[in-house]
């Protein structure tokens, strides 16, 4: 009777654990190999075509990827639309510059432990988690850029 | 009388069990929200329509002595 109780709330308590903490080394995700990426500054940025604000955000996370480009600075995208005939429609009217990766089973967003969307992960060039910055705002632009800034110069 | 520990313990087991299950069933994960974010979902799914019937609905209730106390009847409020 104990073991079986204990084994529920061990479920429950490991069910918590795949929660992403700053500081922690990228997750694994089959969609998406980050090796290429070494000694870069990534923003891994996951959207979806039904989510205005990540919409609204990819003209200057665009413009962001093209100035820093050459300081070591790139951005993964991770599309999580259940239906990627759709994401594919969105991008081929409104092109980006970064490369995108779709995750229509929503494999990375899980193992990401995604709180929202959309959520941008920064990660510095020893492929650590600095920072999660979750939804998207005008006046979030100022912030994401002193973040970027901070990373390529190695502050945090 | 070990029957009856068994079943009770059994049902003990059961109950969470099927908690531990539901409380997975009840969210949904952010990235999972394509199918509630479409139109169709909306609790008022064409709002100019709606403004435009509740509109007309106030202006002839008003003229009965209904809905608010707006208009005359006449459509114009």
């Amino acid at each position: 009777m104990i073991k079986s109780i204990q084994a529920v709330l061990l479920f429950l308590f490991c069910s918590s654990l795949s929660a992403v903490e700053i500081g922690d080394s990228i997750p694994s995700c089959n969609r998406l190999d980050l090796s290429e990426y070494k000694n870069k500054v990534l923003l891994v940025d996951f959207w979806a075509t039904w989510c205005p604000p990540c919409k609204q955000s990819m003209p200057f996370l665009n413009a962001l990827r093209n100035e820093l480009a050459d300081k070591g600075f790139e951005i993964i995208a991770i599309n999580v639309d259940e239906e990627t005939e759709v994401a594919q429609h969105f991008l081929n009217n409104y092109p980006v510059d970064y490369p995108v990766v779709f995750d229509p089973k929503g494999g990375c967003p899980l193992a990401y432990d995604v709180k929202a969307m959309p959520s941008s992960y920064f990660i510095d060039k020893k492929g650590k988690i600095r920072y999660v910055h979750l939804g998207f705002r005008q006046q979030d632009e100022s912030e994401i850029r002193a973040r970027v800034l901070e990373l390529l110069k190695g502050a945090l | 009388m070990l029957w009856y520990v068994f079943i009770k313990r059994s049902c003990l087991v059961l109950f969470i069990l099927l908690s531990a299950v539901l409380q997975v069933g009840c969210s949904v994960a952010p990235w999972e929200r394509g199918n509630l974010a479409k139109t169709q979902m909306l609790i008022v799914p064409n709002p100019n329509r709606t403004a435009l019937r509740r509109h007309v609905f106030d202006s002839k209730e008003s003229s009965q002595g209904g809905m608010g106390t707006a208009g005359g009847g006449c459509g114009c409020n």
